[in-house]
């Protein structure tokens, strides 16, 4: 009996052992197929888009479209650039930033200090349920309320608030977690040599989970780097640099989706999403090394 | 880390500074009134090549969305916008739900072109029936007897048509609706005229980009686009049946003929099905709209000014003779100088801007 | 003790400005929902006809949100073996490894492409390939829309799962693996069951994110404003039509989109309170 229980116990071990080599090869395939899209479009991206990326890129504004089909025309590359999609996306993110930034990371302390609380839950609960908002609503929400509600016309002011509805669930999301990987002790030390709460919170609070802050400032940014749909509603678009804050400007996505949508400049397209990829993973990737310096 | 942030925003002000020094190639003194516009993307192209004309000559920043002519209504109806553009001019019963009069300004010609996906086949010939019978899916395939009767010599694959419609509401639409519902009983009764429709049949893409390039990497495909969309991309166009009984092919002097018609003194009126023997069927204008009082929303007189100026600077020859370069047409004489007593009736506080 | 009070004041303070934000958006969205719900009542949710011809003007929210429901879940299902892959492959096969943060950072990198971009892609690329496989409708359609959903959501599942996968306690699985488990066994007998929270949390996640996603989506379902009657056929959703259609839209239309987003705002609400209940219970 014994031994046909080792004969059992044997080939069951076999096709056990065969099933489990058999699962994780199936693991790694299937997690190759997942990644292989950011590999195509970033190929695809590189492919079409980087004989148009040049200095000048950066620095001008997109030619019209006449220019554009006489380049065509003549086998050259489209002149210009996206230099008003820069500027009105590094505007509109500082001012989205500088409204999302105070009050998200204000409100994660707050969730962090008052755990239990109804008033606490309620706002996480809301939080996230304002993270689920499609960002298009966003944008009809901020037409509503700054475009013809508060500077009344369509401004960057506007797109920098739907901007920054949708930053601020993420920042408030990763103030929490990040102040509750902190040690209590630290907290409670400083609280016991008689430091005044608000002291406790800018001095000790902060630049001890400043990397994780920043992790979740930077990841909120690059979420909405990319956004489209929010923007036509609001910032509108450009043709040239604009700075201020209650007039429309450009973005990098909405040049995008207008080179798209002319016949002569759909060739800009390639060159612009790179840029705007490059950008997008950078702040990724710069946002993983500050969080991996701190683990 | 601080250091890097101070750094950054150190680069970006350098950045846009220098920018700034390279925006006004004049050499006049940059002017600070930028005027805001938004509407139709059918005349986009023509737009975009001399709105920066004038911002370079006269330093006046212009600013244009494409978001469609019924979001041009709409922007101008919230005073956000200092004009609007429209392929679809306001009927009476929509002007009057206007906050106060406005009025329309033409500003180019162009053509709606049917555009196809058939290689090896040039010179597609659809009459008046055949635009029906595709576009109500009562024809299916290329090789459908109806077709090569009406196109002997050519060489019609047996393929399925696969028409191609606008999904978002658009002037285009608009255009391509009102010649359908002029020709085709059947078409006005099922499906009328509008920005909008319920389409008997066809897959919708967004915007003129998404059809043309649905028609483009389609084999088979057919679709209304506007005409610069099938230059650019090189995309056949059919002949379409004018009332004369020809077969016109839309070109720049097709689409201008096409404006020979009895234009009323407020310009409002759609050009498809006209009468001219040499016209191209499906033509229209563009206009742009703005408020006939210019003072409301605590507007400046120089806005007000600047706008009208820059108008009667876009029906102008000057501007008017840029239009083929990006192969639109221009205003025929006559509705240019109708456009121009229009704007000679826009005020400020009762005052007209211009004289 | 003065400062103190003031300080907590502020941090409640800062919390009401998010409900004061999220209960305006209600506002300002029902109340530009108004007209549509008058005009049509609640059977604007049921209905199936989406007319904008001027005259006899009738819309309704089902087509919408049949299309919404239906990428969404395909997108999930199909999202799910390979995320779930990801995850067992960063938090369990080979973690730590180098191979791990190469993926790891790859999988990131999905979630940090703009929409726009997997529209562009999906459009110029994917498009053409499947039509050359032999997809009907011109390669537009259900099928499309959910297979770049799918890409865009597996991020959010992969981080979230993986995270839990590595929180599983060491000792669980070297009891298994000291009884004679295999890995495999060890996945799905232990850890799989250990972190099923977490897991289904994740998913619940990325389906609530699938739910909203707007120009991917619009740029590949063929925009067909009626109920989608095959895997392969065109369909639209609801944050598609709005983006579409929104530009153009007054009156009752745009009363009517603003309808269709006050109902996407409660469906993706409940389906993340659904997904936090869960996490609650299994606790």
């Amino acid at each position: 009996m014994k031994y046909q229980h080792k004969q059992i116990a044997k080939s069951k071990l076999k096709s056990r052992t065969i099933k489990d080599k058999a699962i994780r090869v199936l693991v790694v395939l299937l997690s190759v197929v997942t990644i292989s899209p950011i590999v195509l479009i970033i190929f695809k991206l590189i492919e079409k888009g980087y004989k148009q990326i040049s200095f000048d890129f950066i620095m001008k504004t997109p030619p019209n479209s006449y220019e554009a089909m006489t380049a065509l025309a003549n086998g050259e590359l489209i002149p210009g650039g996206i230099a008003n999609g820069i500027t009105g996306t590094l505007l509109m993110m500082v001012a989205a930033a500088a409204m999302a930034i105070p009050v998200g990371v204000v409100t994660g302390i707050y969730l962090y200090e008052n755990p239990g609380k109804f008033m606490a839950n309620l706002t996480r609960n809301i939080s996230d349920i304002l993270q689920g908002v499609p960002s298009i609503v966003l944008g009809l929400i901020a037409y509503i309320w700054v475009v013809k509600g508060i500077t009344n016309g369509y401004s960057a002011l506007a797109g920098s608030v739907s901007l920054a509805i949708m930053m601020l669930p993420m920042i408030v999301r990763s103030t929490e977690e990040t102040l509750k990987m902190i040690p209590v002790t630290i907290k409670e030390a400083a609280l016991a040599l008689g430091v005044p709460y608000y002291k406790v919170i800018l001095k000790v609070l902060i630049p001890t989970g400043f990397s994780g802050l920043l992790t979740g400032i930077l990841l909120g940014i690059s979420r909405v780097l990319g956004e489209t749909a929010p923007l036509m509603l609001t910032a509108l678009g450009s043709t040239i640099i604009n700075l201020d804050i209650t007039k429309p400007t450009s973005a990098v996505p909405l040049l995008i989706w207008e080179f798209y949508n002319d016949p002569n400049m759909v060739g800009l397209i390639w060159s612009s999403s790179l840029l705007l990829m490059a950008i997008v993973l950078s702040l990724n990737l710069i946002s993983k090394q500050i969080a991996a310096r701190t683990k | 880390m601080k250091q890097l942030v101070i750094f950054m925003m150190a680069v970006f002000v350098l950045y846009s500074c220098g920018n700034k020094s390279n925006k006004n190639e004049s050499g006049q003194p940059a002017s600070k009134i930028t005027l805001t516009a938004a509407g139709a993307t059918f005349p986009m192209p023509y737009y975009n090549m001399v709105f920066s004309q004038y911002t370079q000559t006269t330093g006046t920043q212009l600013t244009y969305g494409g978001i469609g002519s019924g979001g041009g209504i709409r922007s101008l109806t919230d005073k956000v916008i200092d004009f609007g553009a429209t392929d679809a001019f306001l009927d009476d019963s929509a002007m009057i739900k206007m906050p106060a009069e406005i009025v329309h300004i033409p500003t180019v010609l162009g053509a709606v072109v049917i555009a196809y996906n058939l290689p090896g086949v040039d010179s597609l010939k659809l009459s008046n029936q055949l635009l029906e019978d595709i576009f109500m899916g009562n024809v299916k395939k290329w090789n459908d007897p109806k077709i090569k009767n009406n196109n002997p010599g050519l060489n019609l694959p047996d393929l399925a048509i696969t028409v191609v419609v606008r999904s978002d509401g658009s002037g285009t639409t608009h255009i391509f609706s009102d010649y359908m519902t002029k020709i085709s009983k059947a078409w006005a009764e099922k499906v009328g005229v509008g920005k909008s429709l319920q389409w008997p049949v066809g897959m919708g893409a967004k915007g003129n980009p998404g059809v043309a390039g649905t028609i483009s990497q389609t084999q088979g495909a057919i679709g209304y686009i506007g005409s610069e969309y099938a230059f650019a991309q090189k995309i056949q166009t059919a002949k379409i049946q004018n009332s004369a009984g020809n077969y016109i092919a839309p070109t720049i002097a097709s689409v201008s003929a096409a404006a020979q018609a009895e234009i009323p003194a407020d310009t409002r009126i759609m050009l498809t099905n006209p009468s001219a023997a040499g016209a191209y069927p499906i033509s229209g204008f563009t206009w742009i709209i703005l408020y006939k009082e210019q003072n409301y929303n605590k507007r400046s007189k120089d806005q007000a000014l600047a706008t009208v100026k820059f108008l009667d600077w876009l029906v102008s020859e000057q501007a008017q003779a840029e239009a083929e370069k990006v192969h639109y047409s221009p205003l025929p004489a006559g509705t240019a100088e109708k456009a121009k007593a229009i704007l000679r009736t826009v005020t400020f506080d009762g005052q007209p801007l211009l004289n | 003790m003065n400062s103190d009070k003031i300080t907590k004041v502020i941090l409640l303070f800062s919390s009401f400005i998010i409900l004061f934000v999220a209960g305006g958006m209600v506002f300002s969205l029902v109340k530009g929902a108004i007209p549509a719900f008058k005009t049509f009542g609640a059977g604007f949710v049921f209905s199936n006809t989406w007319n904008p011809t001027q005259g006899s003007e009738n819309y309704g929210a089902l087509p919408f949100i049949a299309g919404t429901v239906i990428t969404s879940v395909t997108a999930l299902l199909i999202s799910l073996p390979l995320s779930f892959s990801a995850s067992l492959f960063l938090g369990e096969y080979y973690r730590g490894t180098r191979m791990a943060k190469v993926l790891g950072t790859m999988v990131d990198l999905l979630a940090g492409i703009p929409s726009i971009v997997y529209g562009l892609w999906g459009f110029y690329v994917l498009r053409p390939f499947l039509v050359e496989l032999g997809l009907p409708n011109q390669g537009f359609g259900v099928f499309t829309a959910s297979i770049i959903l799918a890409i865009m959501i597996i991020p959010y599942a992969t981080s979230l799962s993986n995270e839990i996968i590595m929180m599983v306690p060491n000792e669980l699985k070297e009891a298994a693996y000291s009884l004679g488990a295999t890995k495999s066994e060890v996945v799905f007998n232990v850890i799989v069951p250990s972190a099923r929270s977490g897991i289904i949390a994740g998913y619940i996640l990325s389906f609530g994110r699938a739910l909203g996603e707007t120009m991917a989506v619009t740029m590949l379902i063929g925009n067909a404003n009626v109920i989608p009657d095959g895997f392969f056929s065109t369909g639209n959703t609801m944050a598609s039509v709005i983006a579409n259609q929104f530009g153009e839209a007054d009156g009752l239309k745009l009363s009517s989109l603003i309808a269709i987003g006050l109902l996407l705002f409660l469906i993706t609400g409940v389906i993340n309170a659904v997904g936090k209940f869960i996490i609650k219970k299994l606790n």
